[in-house]
């Protein structure tokens, strides 16, 4: 269970705080997996991003006993000088992988990079990041995986495989998805959260959620 | 995933920044990771040449090739460059920050060591260089001498940290700390013994905690030199104070330097 109690979040800006999450109290259970909606701007990543533990309520807590993976997002994490192997090398370390030499392997070969996952990662185009970063959480066994608009860059024959992975990883695990892309959202997600007007609503069913969120 | 004690994330982390900031700093110069070593390497070389070779005699008690070479590698490396190096952290390598094992302090720590581990192996190779040469450059004491060095190599954290945290807010502090590194060479008695201050400055000049630092270690590290002026309690509360300041005003703030 991953739940939020009384979790806000807002900026300071020179007109004051701008709130963008105001006062949350959701529970996100462990066998649901969770499609995040709304508006552009409702703090759908900044949430992720919190409960990823890389950013953080300006009031209020989160409290989790899972593993939960880094936000994966394009611009996630990856040291544009080092190569892709290098990157995979210091995720493993930072993750208290000894063993590195798997874990590259594996990423290199479902990423479908070839070489160019001997080259920096500064080169990469958007579709092949998205692949490096989809292939890169893959190589880890998470409880939550959280992804952010990653599954919409790679062509159609690479999102077949990320589907494949990922219902292989549900198994055992979840996901939380943003996205706006509704299609992706209703394949991926059992349950919805819809972000508005700084409030956050849990849905039961995604259809639920889409109809709320076209209708805004 | 299996999990870890927090001491045990903490050495992960430590490990892998530091490996990739190894691989990453020179990594698009021809002699890659040799840069590491041989950039304070040939800094050093060039102010002990500079400095060093004007003769003999202007000290009497020891050549001023190794009184360069005691002055400039504590100063240059444990103060200068972790001071400096620190102060880019939270700018450098945000990146790293994507994950949640990460802090900002991880970093500081990482890269404090780094600059720590150079300064001994540049210490060593030059002065087996020296010795090779016909000087005599090691410490009379080498023991105080790494205990003040630590002191000073700790100081310089605390500052880091400090300006670090006080830049997020003004960051006209960073730019502040690097315009400043200049004169304190000239004040922080690095190239020149207090005993050649006259009166007057040389109380003035003691106010200067790293006046203290570098003396002390002159004074343990050349066989004869009795410093006017050294007092290792003054560094000392300076040091406490700092690192103090530092670490509380980390803690109240780190979560707001980590926001995007």
């Amino acid at each position: 269970m991953i739940s939020l109690d009384n979790v806000s979040k807002y900026y300071p800006t020179r007109f004051g705080p701008h709130y963008v999450l105001k006062n949350l109290n959701i529970d996100i259970p462990d066998d649901r997996d969770i499609a995040i909606l709304g508006p552009n701007g409702a703090g759908k990543s900044t949430l992720l991003r919190m409960i990823g533990g890389i950013d953080f309520p300006s009031t209020g807590a989160i409290h989790s006993d899972r593993f939960i993976s880094w936000p994966l997002a394009l611009s996630s994490g990856f040291e544009g000088s080092m190569t892709g192997r290098e990157n995979v090398r210091f995720i493993c370390r930072i993750h208290g992988v000894r063993d590195t030499a798997e874990i590259e392997d594996f990423v290199k070969e479902f990423s479908e990079l070839g070489d160019t996952f001997e080259l920096p990662v500064r080169g990469y185009s958007s579709g092949m990041r998205s692949k490096y970063a989809f292939a890169v959480s893959m190589g880890f066994d998470f409880d939550t995986y959280l992804m952010d608009e990653i599954m919409s860059v790679g062509d159609e024959g690479f999102r077949k495989k990320c589907e494949k992975a990922i219902s292989e990883k549900r198994e055992s695990a979840n996901i939380i998805l943003v996205s706006h892309n509704v299609a992706t959202l209703r394949d991926h997600c059992n349950a919805a959260i819809l972000l508005a007007y700084g409030r956050a609503e849990f849905y039961e069913s995604v259809d639920r959620a889409i109809f709320r969120y076209k209708s805004l | 995933m299996k999990a870890r004690s927090a001491f045990s994330i903490q050495a992960d982390v430590l490990f892998a920044i530091a490996v990739r900031e190894m691989n990453s700093r020179f990594s698009g110069y021809t002699f890659g990771n040799i840069w590491l070593v041989l950039e304070p390497l040939l800094m050093m070389v060039m102010f002990i040449l500079i400095f060093g070779l004007r003769g003999r005699g202007e000290f009497g008690y020891v050549e001023p090739a190794v009184f360069v070479f005691a002055a400039f590698l504590p100063f240059k490396m444990l103060w200068q460059f972790t001071l400096k190096r620190i102060l880019s952290a939270a700018t450098g390598a945000r990146g790293l920050l994507g994950f949640r094992q990460v802090r900002l302090f991880d970093m500081f720590v990482a890269r404090a060591l780094m600059e720590a581990g150079l300064f001994i192996v540049v210490g060593v190779v030059i002065g087996t260089a020296m010795w090779w040469l016909g000087f005599d450059p090691w410490p009379k004491e080498p023991l105080p001498v790494l205990g003040y060095a630590a002191v000073l190599w700790i100081f310089a954290c605390a500052v880091g940290i400090l300006g670090a945290v006080v830049s997020r807010v003004a960051m006209e502090v960073e730019k502040l700390i690097n315009i400043m590194t200049m004169p304190l060479l000239f004040l922080s008695a690095v190239f020149f013994p207090m005993t050649m201050v006259p009166q007057p400055y040389r109380d003035i000049l003691a106010w200067n905690p790293l006046v203290h630092a570098n003396e002390l270690i002159r004074e343990q590290w050349l066989p004869q030199y009795v410093s006017p002026v050294a007092d290792f309690s003054y560094l000392g509360w300076w040091t406490i104070l700092s690192l103090a300041l530092a670490v509380s005003a980390y803690r109240l703030s780190w979560q707001r330097i980590v926001a995007t």
